[in-house]
């Protein structure tokens, strides 16, 4: 008897000893907050915002299941639960990291498209507006359409300076304002030419 | 020892099966499971955010995550204590309360986003009757490129903030529509002042007075008279007190303007006469206009008197109707083409009456009443 309670004694020693020896999982703890880290430095709170944030609260999450096995009793210390979540931070992390640079892309090509437009559409009302002839009455409305066109041309460093930024988005909103204002300042090239070509078969 | 060897004493046997049962007890014993409440909160978080509660409600969503951060840390304590003490209860209780600030957060959130919208809506709408109504002003009193470039960059931002309206990002449009106003503003200082002159009853009386006097010598002497029309930007030959002929011109970089003083380059609005024919000019052909005249000189020692012009300024003066083409903005005289002007020159004798005014046809459509930026 004396035997048995000898070694359940070294058992229990041992058990203590076992589950004193339960560390922090430092390694996964690092390892996920650098993949955390990676994607938002990749651009994933701008281009894939919802989905960055959840990885960003799945990692508070984690860490603060560490600080709960962390500050419990060293026999029942236990971060199983604590590598798996990390791991699955990981993983999540490195999956939408891979996303963010078609989404990216995507966002510079229409950013690219939409000032290329940009750019035709003024290019296009500068030559109708050289072409015009400055007749009685229109002359006023292409000097006023010269003003436009001046603004508009103005505002395209500002859309290149968007580009640069990466800043895609909004250089796509202020793309397709300058292309729909430009097309609008050429209706008026072209109905003012109309003006003074009304006028010219009205004296004959 | 001293445990072991009393315990030995009194009753081995138990301890050891107290022993037993305590290994196969512990290990056996699985913790209660968490409430549910923290994933609901954590959830609740997660919606907050995506709602925009740091924008719309910064400080209750501040106070909402501390409140949850400490509920976590006293969780995290109660997951420390040993198994058969852990009482989640209270915890429940808690983040049951702080869901139900969370949901009503988030009423918050939606309340103040939908009276953003609405306003940013009407704020839109408002800088577009705005710019709608300074673009006719701008078409209508001819003033050109700089109150135009002010226009069409309003008129881009308004554009970009009705984009940013239809995401649903009312605070990116308000930031658009701000820049808006600025520019609107811009435009405004250029295009009121003018436009503030040419709706002035007094000096519309005036410029009339001008006219007919010159055309009514036109027709008693069966002579030649001269008005120039700077909105109109023309200048009409009347014979006999009859319009015979009219030509665009091109007048002072600050034309729409009356002339105060030297360098102003406004071309000045009165009743002169062509005291000088001159065949040879630098603008090929010219006719000397009598400016200052008397009414000239009183207005400017009053406006001086009184301090609004400098003290050491001068009148100016050599205003004439010239060639040189109409594009061109002057100091203050009157351009023409010079096949136009050749023609005037033929046309004109010494000595004619030259009516300078703001507008010969006052129009009922000036009456268009820009709304200043900060009316509202």
């Amino acid at each position: 008897m004396k035997r048995l309670l000898k070694y359940f004694t070294y058992g229990l020693l041992v058990m203590f000893i076992l589950a004193g020896c339960a560390k922090q999982p430092t390694e996964d703890i690092n390892a996920a907050q650098k993949a955390v880290e990676d994607l938002k430095a990749a651009g994933g709170e701008k281009y894939i915002p919802e989905d960055t944030k959840k990885v960003d609260d799945n990692l508070s999450a984690a860490l603060n299941e560490i600080k709960a096995q962390d500050s419990k009793f060293a026999l029942s210390k236990n971060y199983d639960k604590a590598k798996q979540m990390l791991a699955q931070v990981k993983a999540d992390a490195e999956k939408v990291k891979t996303d963010v640079p078609s989404k990216k892309e995507e966002a510079k090509k229409n950013a690219l498209a939409g000032q290329e437009e940009a750019r035709a559409s003024i290019k296009e009302a500068k030559a109708l507006l050289s072409k015009a002839p400055i007749g009685k009455g229109a002359r006023a409305d292409i000097e006023a359409l010269k003003g436009d066109i001046k603004g508009l041309e103005d505002s395209v460093p500002e859309l290149q300076q968007l580009i640069e930024k990466e800043d895609y988005v909004v250089a796509t909103d202020k793309a397709k304002a300058i292309k729909e204002k430009a097309d609008g300042v050429s209706n008026q090239i072209k109905e003012a030419m109309q003006k003074v070509k009304g006028k010219e078969g009205g004296k004959k | 020892m001293a445990f072991f060897e009393y315990s030995d004493k009194r009753n081995p046997k138990i301890l050891v099966t107290l022993g037993f049962l305590l290994s196969l007890i512990l290990p056996g014993c699985s913790p209660p499971p968490l409430p549910p409440e923290v994933g609901l909160a954590e959830r609740m978080n997660h919606d907050l955010w995506k709602a925009q509660a740091h924008v719309y409600a910064s400080e209750e969503y501040q106070s909402y995550k501390t409140t949850l951060k400490n509920i976590m840390d006293d969780l995290i304590r109660e997951e420390a204590r040993f198994i058969w003490f852990r009482d989640y209860e209270p915890i429940a209780e808690r983040l049951k309360a702080v869901l139900r600030d969370g949901e009503g957060i988030l009423e918050k959130v939606q309340e103040r986003k939908e009276v953003k919208r609405v306003n940013t809506t009407r704020q839109l709408s408002d800088l577009e009757e705005r710019l709608t109504g300074l673009d006719r002003v701008s078409l209508t009193i001819n003033e050109g490129r700089l109150a135009r470039r002010s226009l069409i960059k309003a008129a881009l931002m308004i554009k970009e903030a009705g984009l940013f309206l239809d995401r649903g990002d009312y605070e990116g449009a308000a930031s658009r529509l701000t820049m808006a106003s600025g520019y609107i503003k811009a435009s405004e200082d250029i295009l009121v002042p003018i436009f503030n002159r040419y709706t002035d009853k007094t000096l519309i009386k005036k410029w009339r007075r001008w006219v007919d006097e010159a055309t009514a010598e036109s027709r008693e002497k069966g002579t030649s008279a001269i008005v120039v029309s700077k909105i109109d930007r023309n200048l009409s030959i009347y014979k006999r007190g009859r319009p015979f002929k009219t030509y665009e011109i091109g007048i002072g970089r600050n034309g729409l303007s009356d002339k105060l003083l030297a360098g102003d380059g406004a071309t000045p609005e009165g009743s002169y006469r062509v005291i000088k024919k001159l065949f040879r000019s630098r603008y090929r052909k010219a006719l000397l206009l009598n400016y200052p005249n008397d009414e000239d000189r009183r207005e400017f020692l009053r406006l001086k008197k009184m301090g609004l012009i400098p003290k050491r300024a001068g009148m100016g003066g050599l205003i004439e109707i010239h060639g040189g083409g109409k594009e061109g903005m002057t100091y203050g005289c009157v351009s023409l083409e010079n096949r136009d002007m050749d023609e005037v020159f033929k046309l004109v004798p010494l000595g004619t009456p030259v009516a300078i005014v703001g507008t010969a046809s006052p129009k009922d459509d000036i009456s268009i009443t820009p709304k200043k930026v900060g009316d509202d």
